[in-house]
């Protein structure tokens, strides 16, 4: 028995008491194994199932492995799936929107965090800083995924200081290995003849004390010190990461990129086998009815078709554009979102790329290494969970020929809380959840303008009244009406993009004596597409300018036809203090953005609201991903200064 | 669509297009004057080569190109063509393995035959135009049979990894055997399915059924020890037998100017039989004892078994315990194979075997190069060669229906040719349709 | 939401093997549900019923080879308001549009004794190249989950879910060992579009296309890699299987077919090719 919680030396024959010990309290030990000729991470019941007297040959695109290397139990590196799979599993039932077959009422049923505990044997030192950098992503922010949160706390995990490596390794140049410092209970080092034992946690110390052993000798733990440095030396510094996040940032127009795009097959093979890679999406399965459906949450991927699209078309449409978006998200915007690298030099990417991409030759031609600059960046954590809530369609005001304004009555007062700009996420049975601007929000109802652009928001819109609609929110960052305070204030709004402009309106207008001069320019596609139309009359009866111009004409119509930038061109904007708002298709806020400062609003002071392909809504599933942001979360109101000039580039 | 047109004292009946039977093919039946009735079967389904698609692949890709003359049953397929490759080149074969692919067979033959009694020739019986609407009234007679027809498509699924085409089969054993846990799974549906296969067994037997009689040649394997389905010798009920090496000795392929298929036939020009009823006469001893003892229960003789067209359904009914009687013994027993698959080695000459799909024997032939590239190809599918026979056992019974209403009479004419299973699709090369006018 | 009149359904073949609507009555927990939600007015594999129809949906199996496929499959288009393409044969020409490369004539000659007599087009193609196609289940044969998918989105009025990614996403998010990576063997995983399930990794064998390529197949790079340890007719004839002439695979196939399957002696010595 090691009585003290110090190095503790476990020899090989003893190892079954210490898969004992994990086992205590119903915990399912996982480990490495190999099944049909491979390694896979799965049950171990005994010692013999773990992959004694195995090793493997890495390359990039090539893994092969080989046994009767002697009685070594962990002398493989990194098998092709990471421990992502037990706490953030490839499906993961997320909840049920059932609708009642009786009376047509909605329900949404979350599910619970998952209860099994598990214990993780032969943790690498990347991997431990992989499940760190998730516990930021998944567990550090604003929202909370509980269900990673909860297998989480629950898995012990015992760590393996790796005594050979592999030719994809580079965890000594991004600072996560080979050797253990934190995140463990247990950690083990494999010599000769046993384990050297050392404790990372409480859990990890009452563990050790219970192992059978002795402690370890001082040559023991020279063996060990040396083991571990041959490792790192064997390794050596493969990837220059001073000022990387800088140096690929300044390289988004690198020829090089079109090069890897030739080679690339866009197959999602890195992302998946990524252990930090967490973008994913919903999937739903309903009965034939669609009265019951199950919303799974599915690991998805930025190289994947439809990973960027909206309705209107794809922001990433070539592979060059997705490989580039995973690299720099990797490698760079990650560290501006959450304040640490995104990769942990595994090398999983670099052995399972069916092609043999290599990142780190790849980060070497792109990014070749420059001077250091460092932008360190924390996100506040905070925990509110983010659930659907049931509201009930109180009316339906027709607009146009396809778009209407729907009145919510939510049970939930907070869903009429929002700012103007914030959106919501909306679930119906048997769809996936999809955003919607609030066009205003009232004491007891708020309303949604939508157009029917797709089956989801066609279904909206065939909602009888009366009926129920889930709706999680509101969400995202709103405009920033306050700053309008004492200046003069544009409005710009294309087509449907004036109804997140509405609450604007509405604030600006029940306190206009805080203000100076509304402005309000209003493009349409025809006369007959506009929005609240009866209300743009009153709000120029109210004081405001109300300019309006569609780009073809119609009947009754005498007012201008043209864009909307020529309501603007030739105006003086600079001689008062002026804050403009702009939402519509992205070509005309560029446009307009642009007439917009040739007319003298100061970038900073100038907000657009951007659309991007959005699952989760809150900054999990990674979908609306734009450089260093996520639109749902850090938008999708941004001044100009903050998106620089992501705004206007291409594939991003 | 049922139509007849009398013509110059002539009765012709035409079944447009024969439903619930896979694939495309109509009937055409013509009764001169003077009371000779002719039946023609044609086959419309398009021409799709594969005899000439399989030339220049290796053996592994010609099972994965084979399955897919019929997605009934390309587990039949696919064994012809890797018995027969496995018998040229020599490759010695684990016991655990070949327990595995009859396992896989008798999961197709579970679906197939199931599909048949219950979705397309029980409504035959009970007066429906589909399975769909005998649910309405019979609810749990179509249940039992989706449930057993899951049981052999799941069966099928754990061994080749999918029901419809699957994908596991390569020369010398499988790209993966399934552990034996994989089959817990079954233990209990299998039980229960036999259970409910011996009361199918009853069912069918209780079937009011049209008098029929004939004295059909009938043809299939025989094999020393086994119910006939993946090995054995050809064997008829008059005497042939012989290796599938020689099968060309004793039938051959002809073109018939009425057919769309090449039809099978004996060098004698006699008709055959193959399918259940073949079987469960010329290997009566072999059956499991539990299908033996449900078969002997039913008090259907032998001699009616054979001379009835219609108690097809009963040897079929007979056949689906028999596989799952099989199956759930072998599940019982099974231990993977040592490596799921042996090495071999090409080389030149003809391949030629021939099993047991459920609607009856299967030849396969073909000439592989040094390089073990087929070079040539020969498929003999068992609706082609029971062709012949169908427009005999047609031409006989007819004359009995032919006083009833027309509708009716083409009913009962439809029924017939459903009692033979004719899977149509499988039909590996066709000929263009000529009708020919009565004059 | 729902429909009140259950929508008329028909289910028909061209060229094909019957895999594709099996999988309908393969839904052996739904198929009565489906039955009572769907009127199923036409399906000669399943029913005697028969409908020319209009129908509300049309399944669509097989290729068109025949001329009298070609005019039928216009026919029906007319009398449909969403016609579905199910399966390779229907989406792609499946392994029969092989031949449209060949010398038809020799084929035909090659198994038919009096090929005069056989009417047949020289191509197999898929519908899309015929008609009008508003959806289509992708498969060699299609995934019954997908077929459902299909039904349940038809019902709710949802587009169905049916992922265009690649092989590789399914068979990673299922655990699977990478068969090209570790076993060195020829998979099209990574330019195949998902749908099965990723079935031939899990029994150890590298996928064969039966899905058809994906959206932007970089079939080019996969090749090349491939073309490390295989010859180029190897890697060519990968291509050339049940969806080999999509168009992304159409080019290899090509080059597979002209190798594998030169055009025979006209004078066929007797007994080999009956």
């Amino acid at each position: 028995m090691v009585t003290a919680a110090g190095t503790a030396f476990l020899p090989r024959a003893r190892l079954d008491a210490l898969l004992d010990l994990l086992r205590e309290g119903g915990r399912t030990v996982i480990g490495p194994t190999v099944r049909d000729g491979m390694v896979v991470l799965d049950e171990i019941a005994t010692v013999a199932d773990l992959p004694v007297g195995w090793r493997d040959v890495q390359a990039p695109g090539r893994y092969r492995l080989s046994d009767g290397h002697g009685d070594r139990v962990f002398d493989i590196v990194n098998g092709q799936m990471s421990w992502k799979q037990f706490i953030f599993p490839p499906r993961q039932k997320v909840g049920e929107m059932n609708r009642s077959a009786a009376d047509g009422s909605v329900s949404f049923q979350p599910s619970a965090p998952d209860p099994s505990r598990l214990a993780f044997i032969g943790v690498r030192a990347c991997e431990l800083a992989a499940l760190g950098i998730h516990d930021r992503v998944l567990a550090g922010g604003t929202f909370v995924d509980e269900d990673y949160r909860a297998r989480r706390d629950a898995a012990l995990v015992v760590a393996v200081q790796c005594t050979r490596s592999a030719s994809g390794c580079f965890c000594t140049s991004m600072g996560t290995g080979p050797e253990v410092r934190s995140g463990h209970d247990l950690v083990l080092t494999e010599l000769d003849d046993g384990f050297v034992v050392n404790a990372g946690s409480s859990a990890g110390e009452r563990l050790l004390a219970r192992l059978p052993g002795r402690l370890a000798t001082p040559g023991e733990e020279a063996s060990v010190s040396a083991a571990v440095a041959a490792t790192r030396a064997a390794i050596g510094d493969p990837v220059a990461t001073n000022g990387l996040r800088d140096r690929l940032m300044d390289q988004l127009d690198s020829p090089r990129w079109a090069q890897v795009a030739d080679r690339c097959l866009a197959c999602t093979n890195c992302t998946m086998v990524c252990p930090t890679c967490f973008c994913t999406s919903t999937s739903i399965s309903s009965d034939l009815d669609g009265t019951v459906n199950v919303t799974e949450r599915v690991w998805d991927s930025c190289f994947n078709p439809g990973f960027a699209k909206v309705a209107g078309g794809d922001f990433r449409p070539r592979r060059e554009d997705r490989y580039r978006q995973w690299l720099t998200h990797k490698f760079a915007t990650w560290v501006d979102q959450f304040g640490t690298s995104g990769c942990v030099g595994c090398g999983r990417c670099v052995t399972w790329c069916p092609v043999g991409i290599d990142v780190r030759e790849e980060l070497a031609a792109i990014a070749p290494p420059a001077l250091p600059v460092e932008r360190p960046f924390i996100r506040p954590a905070a925990a509110t969970p983010g659930r659907f809530e049931i509201t009930t369609l109180r009316a339906s005001h027709p607009e146009t020929s396809d778009t209407a304004t729907l009145t919510l009555v939510p049970s939930e007062p907070a869903l009429l809380a929002g700012l103007p700009g914030q959106f919501v996420m909306v679930d119906l049975p048997g769809f996936p959840a999809f955003p919607i601007s609030v066009s205003r929000y009232a004491t007891d109802h708020l309303l949604l303008t939508v157009r029917g652009a797709g089956p989801a928001t066609a279904a909206l819109l065939n909602t009888p009244i009366g009926g129920q609609i889930g709706l999680r929110g509101p969400l995202g960052t709103g405009w920033p009406v306050d700053r309008a305070l004492g200046r003069d204030v544009v409005i710009v709004a294309g087509g449907i993009g004036l109804a997140p402009l509405r609450p604007v309106v509405d604030t600006l207008l029940a306190e206009q004596g805080r203000f100076g001069k509304i402005l309000l320019a209003y493009g349409a596609r025809t006369p007959a597409d506009r929005l609240f139309t009866s209300e743009l009359t009153a709000w120029a009866e109210r004081g405001m300018e109300v300019l309006q111009i569609v780009d073809r004409s119609g009947p009754g119509w005498a007012g201008h036809v043209g864009v909307v930038t020529n309501l603007l061109d030739q105006r003086d904007l600079g001689s008062r203090p002026t804050i403009a708002f702009v939402c519509g298709p992205e070509r005309m806020m560029q446009a307009t953005t642009s007439v917009l400062r040739d007319a003298g609003v100061s970038r900073e002071r100038l907000f657009v609201s951007l659309e991007r392909h959005m699952q989760c809504g809150i900054g999990l599933c990674g979908h609306c991903q734009m450089g260093p942001f996520f639109v749902c979360r850090d938008g999708p109101v941004f001044a100009l200064t903050e998106l620089g000039d992501l705004f206007t580039r291409e594939g991003i | 669509m049922h139509t007849g047109t009398p013509q110059d004292g002539d009765l012709h009946f035409e079944v447009g297009q024969l439903t619930r039977v896979e694939g495309e093919g109509s009937l055409d039946l013509r009764v001169a004057a003077d009371g000779t009735v002719a039946a023609q079967l044609r086959i419309f389904e398009a021409p799709r080569y594969f005899e000439r698609l399989v030339v220049g692949r290796t053996p592994d890709e010609v099972i994965d190109i084979v399955a897919r003359i019929c997605g009934i049953c390309p587990v039949a397929y696919q064994m012809s063509a890797v018995h027969a490759f496995e018998h040229l080149l020599e490759v010695e074969i684990d016991p655990a393995v070949r327990l595995l692919r009859r396992l896989l067979y008798c999961g197709e033959w579970i679906e197939s035959h199931a599909l048949h009694i219950f979705l397309l020739h029980a409504p035959d019986f009970l007066g429906y135009p589909s399975a769909l609407e005998m649910a309405h009234d019979h609810l749990e007679l179509v249940s039992r049979g989706l449930s057993m027809k899951k049981l052999g498509n799941r069966i099928v699924a754990i061994v080749g990894a999918r029901a419809i085409h699957p994908l596991s089969v390569r020369v010398g054993g499988f790209s993966r055997a399934p552990r034996a846990q994989e089959f817990d799974e079954l233990y209990s549906p299998l039980e229960t399915a036999i259970t409910e296969a011996e009361a199918t067994v009853k069912w069918a037997a209780s079937l009011d059924t049209p008098p029929s009689d004939r004295e059909p040649r009938l043809v299939s394997l025989r094999h020393p020890g086994e119910y006939p389905m993946s090995d054995g010798r050809i064997v008829s009920s008059d005497g042939i037998d012989l290796s599938p090496d020689d099968w060309r000795s004793a039938f051959h392929e002809v073109q018939v100017p009425w057919s769309h298929a090449l039809q099978a036939s004996a060098a004698d020009g006699v008709p055959y039989l193959l399918g259940p009823t073949a079987r469960v006469a010329l290997a009566a001893d072999q059956l499991h004892p539990r299908a033996a003892a449900a078969l002997k229960a039913t008090r259907i003789s032998p001699e009616a078994l054979r001379r009835n067209v219609f108690h097809s359904i009963v040897a079929r009914a007979v056949e689906l315990l028999h596989a799952l009687a099989e199956a759930a013994d072998i599940v019982a027993s099974y231990a993977p194979p040592a490596r799921p698959a042996s090495a071999w080695k090409p080389k030149a000459g003809v391949a030629a075997w021939a099993t047991e799909a459920p609607r009856g024997l299967l030849f396969h032939r073909y000439k592989l190069d040094a390089k073990g590239i087929v070079r040539g190809a020969q498929i003999v599918p068992p609706t082609s060669q029971n062709q012949a026979a169908i427009e005999h056992d047609l031409a006989l019974f007819a004359p009995a229906v032919l006083h009833l209403p027309h509708d009716e009479a083409t009913r009962r004419m439809e029924q017939l040719i459903r009692s033979y299973d004719p899977c149509i699709s499988c039909a590996t090369h066709f000929l263009q349709l000529k009708i020919e006018h009565d004059r | 939401m729902v429909a009140t009149r259950p929508p008329r359904v028909g289910v028909v073949k061209l060229a094909s093997c019957d895999g594709c609507q099996l999988t309908l009555l393969d839904l052996e927990d739904e198929l009565i549900a489906i039955g009572q939600r769907f009127d199923l007015v036409e399906f000669p594999e399943a029913t005697s019923r028969r409908s020319m129809g209009p129908y509300d949906v049309l399944l669509v199996e097989g290729s068109v080879s025949t001329p009298e496929q070609a005019e039928q499959i216009v026919d029906l288009r007319a009398r449909t308001k969403l016609l579905v393409t199910i399966g390779a044969c229907a989406t792609a020409g499946g392994i029969q549009a092989l031949r449209n490369w060949s010398d038809e004539p020799e084929w035909r000659a090659s198994v038919y004794p009096r090929p005069e007599e056989i009417a047949s087009l020289a191509t197999s193609t898929p519908v899309a190249e015929h008609v009008t196609v508003d959806a289509e289940l992708r498969g060699c044969p299609i995934d019954p989950h997908q077929l459902l998918e299909l039904l349940t989105a038809l019902r709710v009025g949802r587009r169905p879910q049916l992922p265009d990614e690649a092989v590789c996403a399914e068979c990673k998010r299922l655990g699977r060992i990478c068969v090209l990576v570790a076993g060195g063997t020829a998979c099209l995983g990574p330019v195949t579009q998902v749908g099965c399930g990723a079935l031939c990794p899990a029994y150890l064998r590298g996928c064969y296309a039966c899905f058809g390529p994906r959206d932007a197949a970089n079939t080019i790079s996969l090749a090349g890699w491939l073309g490390q340890d295989r010859t180029a007719v190897e890697v060519d004839r990968l291509f050339a299987g049940f969806t080999g002439y999509a168009p992304a695979f159409r080019e290899a196939s090509r080059r597979a077919v002209e190798v594998m399957q030169p055009p025979a002696r006209r004078r066929r010595s007797k007994g080999e090719t009956t």
